[in-house]
């Protein structure tokens, strides 16, 4: 290695002549960390006819973008893709390369990594810039510091020191896009394409409507638990109503005060398969570790006693209501209104309280 | 055709885990096989339905609690494996996926090495030994071994048909047995490996992508991979592999020549194998199961011990973070908080404020609070508040 490696490099994903939510929000995690590295964000865009990108990916935070623009990769195709990407990481060193915790992300991310060779911490919820001193290693300066939930009951630090770049994928929701800045300046590098021959080839491609629903667009989430299967008296409940009272809210928070407003669920509610629920919850439902992670305005939990899998799905949300009959519920340790006590009773409650007030 | 179905033990409660320096002590705790690779063991079953073959189940860690975690895939005659190879070695224990991946690569290619040799050594005792016993007991020691396929060599009188037979009837020449030997053996080369989306505790999906970079490696050529599939359909034929697969704002279908790599996913259900590939799946089918698990060490597996284990992985665990931050919190019935604009004023020496409308007035004295209460600037935090809070 020659020079030192520098940059912290972000892969933007991009669909219908746009990037992607997902890759403004890695812009903006990209930013978080270079602005402690005092390093630049590249934006890496690979693909067909990217111009009008370019300039979207500076505005949003990136310093400079490099551009992999050909015709032969105009559909996302992994291999290809993975080898456009590699070689541009041995030719410039980066520091740092974040991706999308996304299929798209992990699919290249991956294969990048065991080539480089590079450890690849996945599905980040935060990030870091910290020193590390390891008894067997010695001692690092400025190292990234990659923050995912761990196996068991917690957040773990991940560290890459002996490797670069340090890559990790960031997962979706856990960073706000930055303001968008038109006046900002930056370079784009175009960057040439080999293509190499492969034993395979995408035969065709559709791309999908936004998800139903968006949960990770949306400004309040209002998410179902277990809870709501029986009252405080411990007697079962129809989860219909509960359901109804969610659907209602939906309806007021939209039609009067039009913040969008999406109905989300636990993973155990989801696996449970209610019958009563059938389709009105399902996977596209799911708040937490294995499904959305969110960062709404308001996040309502309903019946929910906050297991760690499903706090780090919503637990960067900016004000979060929780009403659950159990006082000692982990879901109080992070909720800004702690409610507690029977569902089928404060949901109305907040629901009428809401009805009557204006928005200040 | 070769069908390695890769498989891991994971702990059987987030509770018990047993953890060493971020490094789970797998050995120390139950394990039940990864729920995610039902989806991979469904996948490789009808694989062997469509094409025939085998299928080779592939784990890592510690042998004494992984054979019998496997037992039941083995002892199951729908839908199990034939054979179990577990990779086990402490020179492997803290391994990330990048470590992983690379011991899991090599353990691919050793079994592909397995499968291929038998074919070379069936066609060295031809050439030498022409039209002899000890040609047919050469393929009777490797049949019994689960080596051959049934058209390679057959002890079942359904198949008689066989290239071993065929020339020691001396219905062909040792050249034209050669030959078909190499075309079986160039049919075996394309293997197919199928994984779990992901394991239920790393949750990273990164092992089934770096298994395939890795194998590309070892192999000297790209093995493809698709992840997160949700339907496929392999032509034996032709060797190769079409999926379908759903990533981020796609729906794509890839397809692949073999060998190839796939992870499955949960929205994948196995349809019915067409009855008119039935014979040929037959003949590249093998005489059945491998009574006992097969172990290989680092050693066996020719590693380089400098990519196994935690010298081999690029990644540290650290110390954990607690998410539990207490938020400032305000409790509908129970918070006491400003309900207009106080501006600063002082109560017995001590200067407080100014407060805005819905601070906390919890930490003030309780006889300023008392004082406030009654003049109606400080009041319990109540739904419509909440509800106010919650629209600005």
């Amino acid at each position: 290695m020659s020079a030192q490696p520098t940059g912290v490099w972000v892969y933007l994903q991009h669909t219908k002549g746009d990037l992607t939510r997902d890759s403004l929000e890695l812009i903006a995690a990209g930013r978080s960390v270079a602005e402690k590295l005092k390093q630049k964000v590249v934006g890496v865009l690979i693909g067909s006819g990217l111009e009008s990108m370019e300039d979207r990916a500076i505005e949003y935070g990136a310093d400079s973008v490099l551009v992999v623009d050909d015709p032969a990769l105009e559909v996302y195709f992994n291999l290809a893709y993975a080898d456009a990407i590699y070689s541009m990481v041995e030719e410039r060193k980066p520091y740092v390369f974040l991706f999308s915790a996304n299929e798209i992300g992990k699919d290249i991310a991956a294969r990048v990594a065991f080539r480089v060779p590079t450890g690849l911490a996945t599905d980040n919820v935060q990030l870091a810039v910290e020193d590390y001193t390891n008894p067997a290693l010695g001692q690092f300066k400025d190292l990234l510091i990659q923050i995912r939930p761990d196996f068991g009951t917690r957040l773990a630090r991940i560290y890459t020191p002996r490797h670069r770049p340090q890559m990790a994928t960031v997962r979706p929701g856990s960073f706000a896009p930055l303001a968008p800045d038109p006046g900002r300046k930056g370079n784009v590098e175009r960057v040439e394409f080999k293509p190499g021959s492969y034993p395979a080839k995408v035969t065709e491609v559709t791309e999908l409507p936004p998800p139903v629903p968006d949960l990770g667009a949306a400004d309040v989430v209002i998410s179902l638990g277990m809870g709501i299967l029986k009252d405080a008296g411990g007697h079962p409940r129809d989860p219909r109503e509960a359901y109804g009272y969610a659907k209602q809210l939906k309806e007021l928070l939209e039609g009067r005060y039009g913040l969008k407003t999406e109905v989300g669920a636990t993973r155990a509610l989801v696996y449970a398969e209610v019958k009563e629920l059938d389709g009105l919850i399902g996977r596209s439902n799911q708040v937490g570790q294995t499904g959305a992670t969110v960062k709404p305005r308001v996040y309502i939990a309903v019946g929910i006693s906050g297991a760690l899998q499903h706090r780090v799905g919503m637990q960067n949300s900016a004000k979060i209501v929780a009403i659950n009959t159990d006082p000692e519920a982990p879901i109080f340790k992070i909720a800004h209104y702690p409610i507690v006590g029977d569902v089928y009773e404060e949901l109305p409650r907040l629901i009428a309280a809401m009805e009557g007030t204006s928005a200040g | 055709m070769l069908i390695v179905v890769l498989l891991k033990g994971v702990p059987a409660r987030t509770t018990q885990a047993v953890q060493i320096g971020g490094v789970l002590n797998r050995e120390a705790m139950d394990l039940v096989l990864n729920p995610h690779d039902a989806k991979a063991v469904e996948a490789a079953d009808y694989l062997r339905r469509r094409a025939g073959g085998k299928i080779v189940a592939l784990t890592m860690g510690p042998d004494m609690k992984l054979i019998p975690l496997m037992k039941p895939l083995y002892d199951s005659e729908v839908g199990g494996v034939d054979e179990e190879y577990v990779l086990s070695d402490r020179k492997m224990a803290g391994s990330d996926t990048l470590a992983t991946s690379y011991a899991v690569a090599l353990g691919v290619k050793k079994l592909v090495e397995r499968h291929l040799a038998p074919l070379d050594e069936l066609a060295a005792a031809i050439r030498k030994s022409g039209y002899s016993e000890a040609v047919k007991a050469k393929a009777e020691e490797l049949y019994a071994a689960n080596l051959l396929p049934n058209g390679v060599y057959s002890d079942l009188p359904s198949v008689k048909d066989t290239i071993v037979h065929r020339f020691l009837d001396g219905k062909t020449t040792a050249a034209t047995a050669v030959a078909e030997l190499a075309a079986e053996k160039d049919k075996l080369s394309k293997f197919i490996v199928v994984a779990g989306v992901k394991t239920t505790d790393g949750e990273t999906g990164s092992v089934g992508p770096q298994v395939a970079e890795g194998v590309s490696e070892l192999l000297g050529k790209t093995i493809p991979h698709a992840t997160y599939v949700e339907e496929f359909e392999v032509d034996p034929e032709t060797g190769t592999v079409t999926t379908e697969r759903r990533i981020g704002y796609l729906s794509q279908k890839l397809e692949m020549q073999l060998p190839a790599l796939l992870t499955i996913s949960h929205e994948y259900r196995p349809s019915t194998a067409p009855a008119s590939g039935q014979a040929a799946a037959r003949a590249a089918s093998y005489r059945g199961k491998s009574l006992q698990a097969t172990k290989w060490t680092a050693d066996d597996l020719g590693a380089d011990p400098k990519r196994l284990g935690l010298a081999g992985s690029p990644t540290i665990v650290g110390t954990g973070i607690d998410i539990g931050k207490p938020p400032v919190q305000k409790k509908v019935g129970e918070t006491m908080v400003f309900l207009k604009r106080v501006e600063q004023f002082e109560f017995e020496t001590k200067k407080y404020g100014p407060y805005a409308p819905g601070d906390l007035a919890s930490g003030l004295p309780t006889g300023a609070i008392d004082k406030l209460r009654s003049e109606g600037s400080v009041g319990v935090f109540d739904t419509s508040m909440l509800a106010r809070e919650l629209l600005q």
